[in-house]
C-alpha cells in the first residue's frame, strides 16, 4: 500500500528481533504513545 | 461419540472432569457434551450426582484461575495473543478491555455459553487486575449455571445416551462432510497467502547491517524508520528501534498522511 502511494518503502529482514540480536541500540517507548487500558484497581 | 460415553462408563467422575478443565483453560474438547452424558450416566445410576456436580465445578473453576493468573502474570501479552486470530488484532485488543470493564461482571457469568468469550474472561479479568476474590465468586457462578445446563439436560432426557449412540452414524458423516470442507478452505487460504506473498516480494526487502551502514552514512537524514507491530504498545517495558516512529498499520490511510514522501521507509515488526 506505501508503495501504491508513492512511498519508497522497505521491509527490514527479521524485525526488531534481528535488529536487537545484532546489538543495535534499541529506545523505551514514549510514555505519549501508550495504549492506557481500563483496569479494576 | 460413543468413545466418550464408554470413557465415561470406565473411568466416571476423572474423565468428565478432565474433559471440563481442558475446555475452561481453552482447548478444544466438548465440555458440554461430556456434561450432559454424565447427566445422563447419573440418571442412569452409573454416577452419582452428589459426587459429580461439585468435582466438575472444581474442574471449571480450576481452568478457568489458571487463565487468571496467567492474564494478572503476563499482563497484556496473553490478551494480545489471544487476538491474534482476529482480523484487526489492535481493536480486539481496545474493545475486550473496554467492554470487559463495563459489563465484566455479567461476561464471567454468561461468558461459558459463548464459543470463545469462554476463554477470553478469566485471563481478562487478570490483566484487568479485578479483585481474585471478585473474580472467584462471578467466575464461580458463571460455571454452576454451565455444569447445571448441560447435567440436566442429560438427566432429563433419560434416552440421551441412546439417542446420541444412535445418531452417531449421521453425525461421523457430518463431521467427515465438514473436515472435507475444512480441509478445502485450508487449501484456499493457502493459495491466497502464497498469492499474497508474491505480491508483497515486490517490496524490497533490507538486511539490518545494511540499515545500520544507510543509518550511518551522510543519507542518515533521508531515513524513516517506521514500527508497524500490529499491537499497539500496552506495557511501559515496550522497546523499539531508537530514532523510530510507530504508525497503527490498521489505520493506514489515516497515517499514511504523518510520513514524509521524500524519505526513505523502513518497516519493521516483532
Amino acid at each position: 500500500m506505501l508503495r501504491e502511494k508513492g512511498f519508497n518503502a522497505f521491509i527490514i529482514v527479521g524485525g526488531l528481533a534481528a535488529w536487537r540480536k545484532a546489538g543495535q541500540p534499541l529506545e523505551s517507548v514514549p510514555r505519549e504513545d501508550l495504549v492506557k487500558l481500563p483496569t479494576f484497581s | 461419540m460413543t468413545d466418550l460415553v464408554s470413557l465415561i462408563t470406565r473411568h466416571g467422575y476423572g474423565i468428565v472432569v478432565a474433559i471440563v478443565f481442558a475446555e475452561a483453560v481453552g482447548l478444544p474438547v466438548p465440555a458440554a457434551l461430556a456434561l450432559a452424558v454424565a447427566g445422563a450416566a447419573v440418571a442412569g445410576h452409573v454416577l452419582r450426582a452428589q459426587v459429580f456436580l461439585p468435582l466438575a465445578l472444581v474442574g471449571m473453576v480450576a481452568g478457568d484461575t489458571l487463565l487468571f493468573f496467567a492474564g494478572r502474570y503476563t499482563g497484556w501479552t496473553l490478551l494480545g495473543w489471544l487476538c491474534k486470530v482476529s482480523a484487526n488484532p489492535e481493536s480486539c485488543i481496545l474493545r475486550s478491555a473496554e467492554s470487559f470493564y463495563k459489563r465484566g461482571k455479567t461476561t464471567l457469568v454468561v461468558a461459558k455459553f459463548v464459543p470463545g468469550v469462554n476463554t477470553m474472561g478469566p485471563p481478562l479479568a487478570g490483566s484487568m487486575k479485578m479483585r481474585f476474590s471478585q473474580f472467584l465468586g462471578f467466575d464461580a457462578m458463571g460455571a454452576a449455571l454451565y455444569v447445571l445446563a448441560y447435567f440436566t439436560l442429560g438427566y432429563l432426557g433419560h434416552d440421551f445416551l441412546k439417542a446420541i449412540s444412535s445418531g452417531f452414524h449421521a453425525a461421523g458423516r457430518a463431521i467427515e462432510e465438514v473436515l472435507l470442507v475444512g480441509a478445502v478452505a485450508y487449501v484456499i487460504y493457502h493459495l491466497w497467502l502464497l498469492r499474497k506473498n508474491r505480491v508483497y516480494r515486490v517490496v524490497p526487502r533490507v538486511q539490518v547491517q545494511e540499515l545500520m551502514e544507510r543509518l550511518a552514512s551522510e543519507e542518515a537524514g533521508r531515513v524513516l524508520v517506521v514500527d508497524v507491530r500490529s499491537h499497539g504498545y500496552y506495557d511501559a517495558e515496550t522497546s523499539r528501534i531508537k530514532g523510530s516512529i510507530r504508525i497503527e498499520p490498521n489505520n493506514l490511510e489515516e497515517e499514511l498522511k504523518k510520513l514524509p514522501k521524500e524519505k526513505d521507509i523502513y518497516l519493521y515488526c516483532t
